[in-house]
C-alpha cells in the first residue's frame, strides 16, 4: 500500500498522536472523537485539518485502516469513518516509543522535573 | 444543529465526493453540536468555520504540492467505484470538450488580474459594489424564502384547511373550543377534525423558570398533520379523554437537542411545568417546527392540559367566548371546498341561533387550503406586502450595482480600444481578444460574488442575533440559499456580459485605421460615453425612489413618535404574573397582590406601583366586556355592544401617568359587596351618551347596575394608531383574574426594577408562574418594530444606492474629464479660469442628475402607492418628502462631480496639451 518512502521511518509526533488516540478509543476511534481526545489529553487547540490530513497519510502508509459505519442520525444522515491502528502500525508505536525509552535512559531526573 | 453553505463548500472544495467527505462533514456537524451545548451556538459556528478552513488549506495543500511523495493518496482516499481525483486529468478533458483550453483561461485570468491591478480603486469600487448587491439581494431572498417557502415541517395534502371565524375587518380569527367541538360534531363535510392553541408554559429547571412555546393539541393532531417522532411516541386520542388528567409531554426536536443535549434516553423521564410532572413520552421530529410559521413549537402537549398549565380557573373547554383555538380539518371523499364552506355556513347559521350573544350577525365561519397560508391569511397579506417591498428594494440595490459594473467595462473598454487595435494589427485572433476580455468580466463578477457571501453571511448573522423586541419568540431557520446566490451572481453576469461583450466586439472590429489614427485626439465622444451617462442617469433616478421610501418610513416613524398614547412612555417595568387557580383561592390571590405591591414600593427609586390585568397595546390579548345602555340598539343582532376594557387597582391610573379629566379614580371604598362602578374614556362617553359630562350616569353591564365614577384622557388601546376607541376600567376587586400585569414606574432603571419585582415574587411564593417581564420601553418597542425596521433597512439600502450612485457618477465625470483634459488644457492657456472650467465640468455632471432626479420622482409618486398602507401618518406623495431626497440627491452629486473637476484644472496646461 502506498510505496512512499517514509513508510519504514518513525511516525511524526501527531502521527503518533492520532494512532494512540484511537488505540484508547477502540471501536469508538472516528475523526471527531480522536480530536476531542486529543484536545483532552495534550490540553491544547488540535487543527483538524492537521488531523484529518495526518489520518489519510497514516491510511497511505497502512498503519492504519478506516471503515465507514451505517449513517448516524445525529449527524445529519453522515457515516462515521471509524479508523483501527493495524499491526504495522502498532509495531511502529512500539518501535518508536522503544527508541525513546532507550533515549531517556538515564535521564530519569530530567523526566520528572515539570 | 445545521452546518453553514460556506463550511460544506469549504470542504466540498478540498475533498473529493464520497463518504471520506461525508464522514467529515458528519464529524463536524456532531462536534458542532456539542460544542454549541458547551460553549453557545455562535461560538461554536466560529469553531466550525475556522476548522473547515484549515481543513480546506491543509488538506488541498496536502494533495496538490507536487513535491509530496503522496500524490497518489487520492487513491486511498477514494472508495471502489469512484472516480479518482486527478487535475491533469480535469485539464484534459476540458480542453477535449473544446471550451477554453486550461492553460489560456489561467492566462487570461492572470492578465485580467493584472490589468485590474493597475487601476485597483476602480476595481475596488465595481467589485465591492457587486458584492454589496449581490449581498443584500442573498439575504433578503433567504430571509423571505425562510418565510414562505421552505418546508412547513408537515404534510399539507390538498384536502387539508384552516377553519377561521370571520367577520367585517377580522376575516381569519381563531375559534372557542366548542366552536371545534360544534364543527367536528355539525360538518359531515370533514373527516377529521383536530385543533391546536399556543401556550405559553412555565418550565421549572434547577430552581429556574422559563416560559416556553407549546402547541396545546388535540389527539389526532400528530396523525392528521403526519409529524413523526425521533424517539417515542406522539400524542394520541388516548391523551385526550379528560381535562387534566394527561401530564404528558412531546419534546419538539430543539429543545430536545438544546435542553437534553439529544440524550436518547430522555423519554420516560419527567419535566416540571407549571408547577406538575410530565412525562416526556416522544420527541418530535427535526422537520416539524410548529403549525404556525415562525413560532417554534418548542413542546407539544395535549390540549385538555391546557387549563392546567395555565392557570386558568374553571373550564375553558366550555367557554364559547374563549376563542383561543386553530382548528384544522380534512376534507371528506369526495367533498369540495366549495360545499365544505356551504356546510360551514349552515353551521354559523345554527350557531348564531343557538349562542345570539357569542355569535353576532355578521358572523361566521370560513375555510382555507393550509397549503395556502403561512402564518394567517390576514397576516399574510401584510407579509407579503413587506416582503414585496423588500425584495424590489434589493432588486433596484442590484440595479445599481450592476450598472456601476456596466459603467467600469464601458469605460475600461474605450480605454482599451488602442491597445485592442494594436493586437489585433500584430495577428491576434478576435476570437481569443474577446474571450480575454469576458474572462475579465467573469472574473469580476466572481470576486463579486464572493464579496457578496460574506455581505450576506454577516447581514444574516446580524439578523438571527438581533435582539428585536418582538411580542412572540419567533425564530427562523435562516441559511445562505445557496440558489438565490446562485441566481445574484447569474444576474452580475449576465449584465457584466452584456455590457462587457458589446464594447468587446465593438472594440474588436476590424475597422481599424480609425483607432490606430486616435479618434480620441479632438475631444470626440467614444460610444460608450452616451451610454454610460443613461446609466448614471438611471442609478440617480433608482436612488431618488429608495430614498423617497426610505423618507416616508422615517416620517412615518416620526409621527408614530409623535403620537399621545394617553399614558406615560417614562421608564417602568412590567411584570406578569400568573397565580394559578389550584392553590389560590380568591382571598389568598388578593393577599399575595396586596404583599407584592407594598414589598415593590420599597424598592429604592420606584414611584408608584399599580396593577391591572391586561396592559394597553397589549398585542397578544384584546379583551371585550357586553354593555347595554338604555336607548342604544347594536346594529348587528348582538344582545349588547362590546366594549374593550381592563381591571385595575386604585394605584394603576398614577403608576400609568393616565390623567383624570373628571370624576374620581377606585379607591377602598369600591369592594366586592359596594355598588358596581368603571372609569371610561372620551370615546365611550361619546358613542354612548353624546357628552363628556358623564360621572354619575350608570348602564348596565353583567347583569348588574353600573356607575361611571371617573373619565380618564383618551388612552390607545390596541394600536397606537387607532382612532380613540371606547374603554372602561372596573377595580379589580369587582372582578377576577388568574394573571396580572405589575406596573412599576421607577426614577432609576426600569430593566433592573422588573428583575427586582421577579425576586420579590419568588421571594412571597417560589413557585409563582412568571409569564413575562419586561420594561415599558420593550413594550412600546414591540408596537413600533415594524416601521423602526422599515426606516433602518430601507434607509440602510438607500444610503447604499446614493453610495453607488455617487461612485458612478464620480467615475463618469472623472472619466470625462480625462478625456476632455486636452480641451481643458487649451482653454485655461488661452486665459480661461479655473473656477469657470470647473464649473462647467460639473454642470455636464449636474444635467445627467437632474434628468435622473426628474424621471426618480415620477416613478416614485407611482411606487409609493404600494407603500401607502405600510404607513402612519405621512401621504405617499409627502412634500417634504418629495423636496428633500432631491436636494439631498444634488448636492452629493456636486460634490462627486465637482472634486474630479477641481482635479482637473490643476492640470499643467503643457502635460494635457501633450497628452493623446
Amino acid at each position: 500500500m502506498g510505496g512512499s518512502g517514509r513508510s519504514d521511518g518513525f511516525p511524526g509526533e501527531l502521527e503518533q498522536m492520532v494512532m494512540l488516540a484511537a488505540l484508547r478509543l477502540g471501536d469508538d476511534a472516528y475523526g471527531a472523537a480522536i480530536g476531542q481526545d486529543l484536545e483532552a489529553a495534550v490540553g491544547r487547540r488540535v487543527s483538524r485539518g492537521a488531523m484529518y490530513v495526518t489520518l489519510d497519510r497514516l491510511e497511505a502508509k497502512g498503519w492504519i485502516r478506516s471503515s465507514m459505519s451505517a449513517p448516524v442520525p445525529e449527524r445529519g444522515g453522515r457515516p462515521r469513518r471509524i479508523v483501527e491502528v493495524t499491526p504495522t502500525g502498532l509495531d511502529r508505536l512500539r518501535r518508536s516509543r522503544a527508541a525513546l525509552e532507550t533515549l531517556w535512559d538515564g535521564l530519569e531526573p530530567l523526566a520528572r522535573e515539570g | 444543529m445545521r452546518l453553514s453553505p460556506l463550511v460544506r463548500l469549504l470542504i466540498g472544495f478540498a475533498v473529493p465526493r464520497g463518504p471520506h467527505r461525508e464522514a467529515l462533514l458528519g464529524d463536524l456537524a456532531e462536534e458542532m453540536s456539542t460544542r454549541a451545548i458547551r460553549d453557545g451556538e455562535a461560538a461554536s459556528r466560529r469553531w466550525a468555520l475556522r476548522e473547515a478552513l484549515s481543513i480546506a488549506a491543509r488538506m488541498r495543500l496536502d494533495r496538490l504540492s507536487p513535491s509530496a511523495p503522496r500524490r497518489d493518496l487520492s487513491l486511498a482516499h477514494d472508495a471502489p467505484g469512484t472516480p479518482k481525483h486527478d487535475t491533469t486529468l480535469t485539464r484534459r478533458v476540458i480542453s477535449s470538450r473544446g471550451v477554453l483550453p486550461m492553460d489560456a483561461l489561467i492566462a487570461n485570468a492572470r492578465y485580467a488580474l493584472r490589468r485590474m491591478g493597475r487601476s485597483p480603486w476602480f476595481t475596488l469600487t465595481a467589485i465591492v459594489s457587486l458584492g454589496l448587491g449581490i449581498g443584500a439581494n442573498t439575504a433578503v431572498f433567504s430571509l423571505v424564502n425562510a418565510v414562505f417557502l421552505i418546508d412547513p415541517g408537515f404534510d399539507r395534502s390538498e384536502r387539508l384547511v384552516d377553519v377561521y371565524m370571520s367577520q367585517p375587518g377580522f376575516t381569519h380569527g381563531t375559534l372557542s373550543y366548542p366552536d371545534f367541538q360544534s364543527i367536528e360534531e355539525g360538518v359531515d363535510a370533514f373527516s377529521q377534525v383536530e385543533t391546536m392553541r399556543l401556550a405559553f408554559v412555565q418550565l421549572e429547571q434547577e430552581g429556574r423558570l422559563e416560559t416556553l412555546t407549546a402547541e396545546a393539541v388535540s389527539g389526532g393532531w400528530f396523525s392528521m398533520l403526519g409529524i413523526d417522532v425521533v424517539l417515542g411516541r406522539g400524542l394520541t386520542p388516548e391523551d385526550h379523554v379528560e381535562p387534566g388528567a394527561h401530564p404528558v409531554v412531546v419534546l419538539g426536536h430543539s429543545t430536545w437537542v438544546n435542553q437534553h443535549g439529544a440524550d436518547p434516553g430522555v423519554v420516560g423521564r419527567t419535566i416540571r411545568l407549571g408547577g406538575r410532572e410530565y412525562e416526556i413520552v416522544g420527541v418530535a421530529n427535526e422537520r416539524y417546527r410548529g403549525s404556525l410559521r415562525g413560532l417554534e413549537a418548542q413542546l407539544l402537549l395535549p390540549v385538555l392540559q391546557y387549563d392546567e398549565l395555565s392557570g386558568t380557573a374553571g373550564n375553558s373547554y366550555r367557554s364559547r367566548r374563549s376563542q383561543s383555538y386553530f382548528p384544522k380539518a380534512t376534507l371528506a371523499a369526495g367533498v369540495t371546498p366549495e360545499a365544505a364552506e356551504a356546510a360551514l355556513d349552515r353551521l354559523a347559521a345554527d350557531l348564531r341561533a343557538e349562542f345570539p350573544d357569542i355569535w353576532t350577525e355578521d358572523e361566521g365561519l370560513t375555510l382555507v387550503p393550509t397549503r395556502d397560508v403561512v402564518i394567517n391569511p390576514m397576516i399574510d397579506r401584510y407579509v407579503s406586502q413587506t416582503a414585496g417591498v423588500l425584495l424590489v428594494v434589493v432588486a433596484l440595490v442590484l440595479l445599481i450595482a450592476c450598472a456601476n459594473l456596466a459603467s467600469f467595462l464601458l469605460a475600461r473598454a474605450s480605454d482599451r480600444r488602442k491597445e485592442i487595435a494594436v493586437r489585433l494589427a500584430m495577428g491576434a485572433k478576435r476570437r481569443a481578444l474577446i474571450g480575454q476580455l469576458l474572462t475579465e468580466t467573469t472574473l469580476l463578477s466572481v470576486l463579486g460574488g464572493g464579496v457578496g457571501v460574506g455581505v450576506a453571511t454577516w447581514a444574516m448573522r446580524t439578523l438571527q442575533t438581533a435582539d428585536l423586541p418582538l411580542p412572540l419568540p419567533i425564530t427562523l431557520d435562516l441559511s445562505l440559499d445557496l440558489r438565490v446566490l446562485a441566481f445574484s451572481l447569474l444576474v452580475s453576469l449576465v449584465a457584466g456580459l452584456l455590457f462587457g461583450l458589446v464594447p468587446a466586439l465593438q472594440a474588436t472590429n476590424p475597422a481599424l485605421a480609425p483607432t490606430l489614427r486616435d479618434e480620441t485626439a479632438g475631444g470626440g465622444r467614444a460610444r460608450g460615453a452616451a451610454l454610460r451617462n443613461l446609466l448614471v442617469a438611471g442609478q440617480v433616478g433608482v436612488s431618488v425612489v429608495l430614498l423617497v421610501g426610505a423618507g416616508l418610513f422615517l416620517r412615518s416613524f416620526a409621527a408614530m413618535q409623535e403620537i399621545d398614547l394617553g399614558f406615560s412612555e417614562g421608564p417602568a417595568a412590567l411584570v406578569e404574573l400568573i397565580t394559578p387557580s389550584a392553590r389560590y383561592d380568591h382571598v389568598e390571590r388578593r393577599a399575595f397582590w396586596d404583599r407584592l405591591t407594598t414589598d415593590v414600593e420599597r424598592i429604592p427609586g420606584v414611584r408608584q406601583v399599580g396593577i391591572t390585568d391586561n396592559i394597553p397595546l397589549n398585542q397578544l390579548n384584546t379583551q371585550t366586556i357586553g354593555v347595554q345602555v338604555d336607548g342604544m340598539e347594536p346594529t348587528n343582532g348582538a344582545s349588547d355592544f362590546s366594549v374593550d376594557w381592563t381591571m385595575i387597582d386604585e394605584h394603576f391610573l398614577e403608576a400609568m401617568g393616565i390623567e383624570l379629566l373628571a370624576g374620581r379614580g377606585f379607591d377602598g371604598g369600591d369592594t366586592e359587596e359596594s355598588q358596581r362602578v368603571v372609569i371610561v374614556s372620551p370615546a365611550f362617553a361619546d358613542f354612548f351618551f353624546q357628552t363628556r359630562d358623564v360621572v354619575g350616569r350608570s348602564f348596565t353591564m353583567r347583569g348588574q347596575e353600573t356607575v361611571i365614577v371617573g373619565l380618564t384622557e383618551e388612552v390607545k388601546v390596541r394600536t397606537p394608531g387607532e382612532a380613540p376607541r371606547p374603554y372602561l376600567m372596573v377595580p379589580w376587586t369587582q372582578s377576577t383574574s388568574t394573571s396580572y400585569v405589575l406596573v412599576a414606574s421607577t426614577e432609576g432603571d426600569a430593566d433592573a426594577l422588573a428583575t427586582q419585582v421577579v425576586r420579590a415574587a419568588q421571594a412571597i411564593d417560589p413557585e409563582i408562574m412568571i409569564f413575562r417581564a419586561m420594561t415599558m420601553d420593550r413594550h412600546l418597542a414591540a408596537m413600533r418594530i415594524g416601521r423602526i425596521l422599515g426606516a433602518q433597512v430601507i434607509g440602510g439600502f438607500a444610503a447604499l444606492a446614493l453610495l453607488l450612485a455617487s461612485i458612478g457618477l464620480y467615475g463618469v465625470v472623472a472619466y470625462s474629464v480625462a478625456r476632455r483634459s486636452r480641451e481643458v488644457g487649451i482653454r485655461i492657456s488661452l486665459g480661461a479660469e479655473s473656477g469657470q472650467v470647473v464649473r462647467m465640468l460639473t454642470l455636464s455632471g449636474l444635467r445627467i442628475v437632474a434628468a435622473g432626479v426628474v424621471v426618480g420622482l415620477g416613478l416614485s409618486a407611482l411606487l409609493t402607492q404600494a407603500l401607502s398602507r405600510l404607513l402612519y401618518g405621512v401621504s405617499g406623495l409627502d412634500p417634504v418628502t418629495f423636496v428633500g431626497v432631491p436636494v439631498l440627491i444634488l448636492v452629493v452629486s456636486w460634490l462627486a462631480s465637482w472634486i474630479p473637476a477641481r482635479r482637473a484644472t490643476g492640470v499643467d496646461p503643457v502635460t494635457a496639451l501633450r497628452s493623446d
